[in-house]
């Protein structure tokens, strides 16, 4: 039986000090993603939430949602009213426009601040996080993360989100991990130890890329009708393919108030398909510059993840370009593409020694 | 709201007593299980969250709910025993001849079988559950049936305020009415005398009303802690010891310390109830959520890599890495501007 004050079940527990009691240890691994954030915790605890934060514009709104806050699908719901920040942007805070780099702040340390208490971490338990960051993050990018962070959790480490993904599944050797976000795509050459700058390239050719590229496909494809990047975004989460043989896909958009039918699988498919050339030549770059003996090794053990590795057709159409261009090819898709960054995040911080986490507190 | 007030009469209930004449059945069963000290048991059934079902799917679909929900009861009873729904869609029975004991395993048998009931809407199953309310009679001191349903209606207040889905019995409603009871009337008498305040102002008396008051709701208990409670018995202990050194003019104080005592004792009797069925709720909460509440202070003594883990030495390497690149990064940051110091 516990001796806690009956209301204080969802606050933390203090001890005379004011200092958190040290009564367990839960450990997260989060996936900070532009799109999607998600997190896996080892009370198997495992959560994922849109990357969007929303403030109340006024009191009215604020009334209304009888929130000072909201995340997620929610805050996408609510954008009318609500001040809507997508704090991240390629994998890192938003930090573009000076105006809005506060705010992102802000904004990315609520969403933290959200998916750990996600988590479920019981009243006085440490929270110990390894959060994934793109291959290729700068300084400052890692800095604002962890400043978002600290808030939140009680010690905090950042990995290369690919090589969580990786260690996740126990590859390790020779693979070649392509974590398809909606920010970045993110390229990780595994050999048996970790991952260096040489190993890792990010581009910038990801589910944003392909959000933009079929707007400008569907202006084209559908003559006089309007829409917004939401409903594109929505167009691509249900229709998106690469496949050669697909239906014809067929939506209805409204031109002039009227609702009016147009086939885009062109438009889809083509606007998928960009992705992929800029993609097999990373993973040129990243097999020409490995050692020779194992090259080929290397080409047939392609591990797909992230949630753009969803898009149907992806993997042969990748293996076809790869032949094409490189000879050959072997791609395989991580089965939960959604909470790959995630697991793997948690089995590091699961796996890292405790005095480590201690010194970084 | 009287206890037995009766249910409307379109109600769910076919072929069993009508509202009146169980009730006139019911006391007079109860007036003579109470004379020849047979054994009762009082049920009060009620199906959780029907309002919210009666929302959604419409008033037939509650009277289906309700109806089932009787059957699971009557298929739990014997013919001599009492069924009758109350108002507020509430379910009473009365099990004479019932010692506690077998009262414990009757509920729980309802509350399985309501857990199978299924029903199918809108093309959702939809399951249901029961919250429950025991009382008996196996009390010293004398006993209304009208006390009875309240106790039975105490227990079950805790039982839907815990989230459904179980039986509370409830022993000592009584008890704790008399003595609150007899707590007014002194207070008041002390106040009159001392013509000022009445006395049973203090945090411990308002904790006290919350726990024995009307309304018993975990809400209530927001803010109130075992350990206050704890402190308040020391502190009435210490007024004890010194009113029994006292003797002569410290006999006064040494009963008024002395029962107060016998309150807060009892007010952890019920606290540490309410916390038990709160942490049972959150077990079951958290194992519906696929949670286990355990792994987070169990893996502190499992923490890093066992000896048997695969690519070991390759992994201890990485982690060590990670945290050096870690630390490193840390080093290039600018330091942390001191916080100011917080104004008093």
């Amino acid at each position: 039986m516990t001796n806690t004050t009956l209301s204080s079940a969802s606050q933390d527990v203090l001890d005379d000090a004011g200092a958190r009691r040290d009564s367990g240890i839960l450990h997260v691994g989060i996936d900070l993603g532009t799109s999607r954030t998600s997190v896996s915790a080892s009370n198997g605890a495992r959560e994922t939430l849109a990357s969007y934060v929303g403030y109340p514009r006024d009191v009215v709104s604020r009334k209304l949602l009888k929130k000072d806050v909201v995340f997620g699908d929610e805050a996408i719901r609510h954008r009318l009213s609500l001040n809507l920040y997508r704090p991240l942007a390629h994998g890192v805070i938003d930090s573009a426009d000076a105006a809005r780099a506060e705010a992102n702040q802000k904004a990315a340390r609520d969403l933290i601040g959200e998916i750990v208490r996600r988590a479920r971490p019981r009243p006085g338990d440490l929270v110990y996080a390894v959060i994934g960051a793109p291959a290729q993050a700068t300084i400052r990018n890692k800095e604002a993360i962890l400043e978002a962070a600290k808030e939140s959790v009680d010690s905090v480490m950042l990995c290369s989100e690919p090589f969580s993904v990786a260690y996740g599944l126990e590859m390790l050797d020779e693979v070649l991990v392509v974590d398809i976000g909606a920010g970045t795509t993110d390229l990780c050459r595994m050999h048996g130890t970790m991952p260096e700058d040489d190993d890792q390239i990010t581009n910038t050719f990801a589910g944003d890329f392909v959000d933009d590229e079929i707007m400008k496909a569907l202006r084209i494809a559908c003559p006089g009708a309007v829409f917004t990047k939401e409903m594109v975004k929505a167009i691509k989460e249900k229709h998106s393919s690469v496949m050669e043989r697909i239906e014809p896909i067929v939506i209805e958009l409204p031109v002039d108030g009227k609702p009016t039918k147009f086939d885009v699988t062109d438009a889809i498919r083509n606007s998928c398909r960009m992705i992929i050339p800029p993609l097999v030549e990373g993973l040129g770059k990243l097999v020409a510059t490995f050692d020779p003996e194992f090259q080929s090794v290397l080409k047939n053990r392609v591990l797909l993840a992230g949630g753009g590795s969803r898009i149907p057709g992806l993997p042969l159409a990748i293996e076809a370009e790869m032949k094409s261009r490189l000879g050959a090819g072997k791609v395989i898709r991580v089965e939960e593409p959604i909470y790959g960054g995630a697991n793997g995040a948690l089995k590091i911080a699961q796996e890292m020694p405790d005095e480590f986490w201690a010194k970084l507190k | 709201m009287h206890p037995i007030q009766t249910a409307r009469s379109d109600g769910p209930v076919q072929g069993i007593f009508s509202p009146r004449e169980i009730e006139r059945q019911m006391r007079i069963e109860f007036e003579r299980a109470q004379r020849h000290k047979i054994p009762i048991v009082c049920m009060l059934v009620a199906v959780d969250r029907l309002a919210q079902l009666q929302d959604l799917y419409g008033h037939e679909s509650e009277q289906e709910i309700l109806r089932s929900a009787i059957r699971v009861l009557r298929a739990s009873t014997r013919d001599s025993d009492l069924l009758t729904p109350l108002a507020d869609d509430r379910l009473l029975a009365i099990f004479p001849h019932t010692p506690p004991d077998v009262a414990a395993v009757l509920a729980r048998r309802v509350l399985a079988g309501a857990r199978k009931l299924r029903f199918e809407r809108d093309g959702r199953t939809l399951g249901i559950s029961l919250s429950i309310g025991v009382a008996h009679n196996q009390h010293d001191g004398s006993l209304s049936f009208d006390t009875l349903v309240r106790v039975a209606e105490e227990g079950l207040a805790v039982a839907d305020a815990a989230g459904g889905d179980r039986f509370v019995e409830t022993e000592l409603y009584q008890l704790y009415e008399q003595r609150r009871q007899k707590d007014a009337e002194r207070a008041k008498r002390q106040a009159e005398f001392a013509g000022g305040e009445p006395a049973g102002a203090s945090r411990e008396d308002r904790l006290l009303e919350l726990l024995t008051g009307e309304g018993h709701d975990v809400q209530n208990l927001k803010g109130v802690d075992v350990d206050t409670v704890v402190r308040a018995i020391h502190s009435l202990r210490s007024v004890e010891s010194a009113a029994a050194t006292a003797g002569g003019e410290g006999d006064d104080a040494l009963r008024s310390a002395r029962e107060r005592i016998d309150v807060l004792e009892r007010r952890i009797a019920k606290l540490t109830q309410i916390l038990g069925i709160t942490e049972e709720e959150l077990q079951r909460v958290a194992t519906m959520k696929g949670i286990d509440l355990g792994i987070a202070s169990i893996y502190r003594t499992v923490q890093g890599l066992s000896a048997e883990a695969t690519q070991r030495a390759r992994k201890v390497a990485m982690m060590r890495e990670i945290f050096e690149a870690n630390l490193e990064f840390r080093r290039q940051l600018p330091p942390e501007e001191p916080r100011p110091a917080s104004s008093a």
